[in-house]
């Protein structure tokens, strides 16, 4: 029922949406504002952006710590919550005793156990791999257990029809069937993972991204903060993709997602 | 999906706790001298007592609770007929789409600096944050309602020959309530974590100033009070509007957990 009348092509809606949005940002910028430390035009982004990727390089080392940190906690994230989410999806036992602290830590905002996390690891890369990890954790953990406890009744039993063992049933039966699952967790944790970096690095760091974008925020750097948002955003898009194409390419029969 | 509290569930979520906490007690007594690294649950409960009753608590929840009240009723007013215009006109649609897709894909932290310069460390720049964040969690999930609406429903408003208002606020807006409440779920996790971002990176007030003050101070009791608090907050808020989920749209199935927030 949507009424198209205009019938213009989307694509021309999107990109001249997107252009009318830059010149009335270059507008306010270079007309009504005309203060470099509120407001910068979009090509000043983009030249310092060109000469922070180009011409000095200076956002590599900071690109390159951030991704440091992010990989150890979201890999170690993945090698915990998926066993973790399976053995409470396997086990009510395990599942009623976790549950109450996994809710908790879950359901908080995740920034309140910065500090924590702060006092116990250091400033060093422990507390930051540690607070990544906490944010991707639990995306993972969910939905793997979500996934497990989801598997249609028919396979499994078929499964027993079959006269398959436990393990055989694990391996061929609710591992492959919870595979979409753990990916749309996995995409998820990408997200919060990024926000874990962020974070991360505004306690007493001193390279990385969410250092470079914090420093350019109490500096009034507006043009690198500008950067630092923008690479933050393509990393997130750029991970999403990654994932959804491995989602297309392991689970060709697609799963229904968890969340959003 | 909701496996309802069984009794047994909730003897051994009771136990689990009890034991964790007393568990935390006597090893934080036992093995560490001081206080710093972990506090023992008694002192912390002590110092709670301390700040709730010094009223030093109160002000900073009623701060961060206003922030929090003002920004998320104003995404929900905006977001709805935001989204509504999204879902109903393709070319409404089209025009939004990319700009909500780079607001969605940049993480709210990464923002919050900028929000500050320009609103300042005061509340403002506090329900701006929360408003952002609800608001795209809000607008997409109406448009998405908007859209999938049942067809037969619309040719049953137009047999019926309701009025193109009445078939907005009899049809469409009941049967996108779901995921506009999908949505305010959605909003209330990111929300909260977003406001604490924004106090603690600049603010005289507000748990988020809490957190930053005892953590900046060494006050570990304080750090933890604040931090359960904050958990506790959390959990209250992700439960209650479970519940009006469950009531406004019963039909709907969700996860006893929601894969994000």
């Amino acid at each position: 029922m949507n009424e198209d009348r205009r019938n213009l092509s989307p694509l021309l809606l999107r990109l001249g949406s997107v252009l009318a949005g830059l010149l009335a940002w270059h507008y306010a910028a270079e007309v009504l504002i005309k203060d470099s430390s509120i407001l910068v035009s979009p090509l000043v982004v983009l030249s310092k952006a060109y000469e922070m990727m180009i011409a000095t390089g200076e956002l590599y080392p900071h690109l390159f710590a951030s991704s440091v940190i992010f990989f150890y906690g979201f890999v170690m994230a993945i090698l915990v919550g998926v066993p973790l989410g399976f053995l409470m999806a396997l086990s009510p036992l395990v599942r009623d005793y976790v549950n109450p602290w996994m809710t908790t830590l879950y359901t908080a905002p995740r920034i309140a156990f910065a500090p924590v996390l702060l006092l116990w690891f250091g400033i060093g890369a422990g507390s930051k791999v540690a607070i990544v990890f906490l944010g991707c954790l639990f995306p993972v953990l969910i939905n793997s257990y979500y996934g497990m406890r989801v598997v249609n009744r028919e396979y499994v039993e078929l499964a027993r029809s079959y006269r398959l063992d436990r393990w055989a049933l694990f391996r061929k039966i609710l591992l492959p069937a919870s595979v979409p699952y753990i990916l749309a967790g996995v995409r998820l944790a990408i997200g919060r993972g990024l926000t874990g970096v962020a974070i991360a690095e505004w306690f007493g760091a001193t390279e990385g991204l969410g250092y470079l974008i914090f420093f350019a925020g109490q500096t009034l750097n507006i043009p690198v903060l500008f950067v630092g948002v923008a690479v933050f955003a393509v990393l997130g898009i750029l991970g999403f993709e990654i994932v959804r194409r491995v989602e297309i390419y392991t689970t060709p029969w697609r799963g229904q997602a968890q969340g959003g | 999906m909701t496996f309802f509290p069984v009794r047994k569930e909730i003897t051994r979520g009771a136990i689990s706790i009890f034991a964790g906490v007393a568990l935390w007690e006597i090893l934080a007594r036992a093995l560490l001298e001081n206080e710093l690294l972990i506090p023992p649950p008694s002192s912390v409960a002590s110092t709670f007592w301390l700040l709730l009753t010094s009223g030093e608590l109160n002000r900073h929840f009623a701060t961060t609770a206003t922030e929090f009240i003002y920004g998320f009723s104003a995404a929900c007013l905006v977001g709805v007929v935001l989204g509504y215009l999204m879902g109903m006109y393709k070319w409404f649609d089209e025009i939004m789409d990319p700009w909500m897709a780079a607001l969605y894909s940049i993480p709210v932290i990464a923002l919050v600096p900028m929000i500050i310069i320009w609103f300042g460390i005061g509340i403002f720049s506090k329900i701006v944050v929360v408003f952002k964040i609800t608001l795209v969690a809000i607008i997409l999930n109406t448009a998405a309602g908007i859209k999938n609406l049942d067809p037969i429903w619309l040719e049953l408003a137009q047999s019926m020959r309701l009025s193109s208002w009445q078939t907005t606020y009899k049809i469409r807006l009941p049967g996108a309530l779901p995921f506009i409440i999908t949505g305010m779920r959605l909003g209330v996790g990111r929300a909260l974590l977003a406001v604490v971002v924004a106090e603690l990176m600049a603010s005289n007030a507000g748990l988020g100033y809490l957190l930053r003050d005892s953590s900046e101070t060494w006050d570990s009791p304080k750090l933890f009070v604040t931090v359960i608090l904050l958990a506790v907050i959390g959990l209250t808020s992700f439960n209650l509007i479970k519940r009006f989920e469950q009531r406004m749209a019963p039909w709907r199935q969700t996860a006893e957990w929601s894969a994000d927030s």
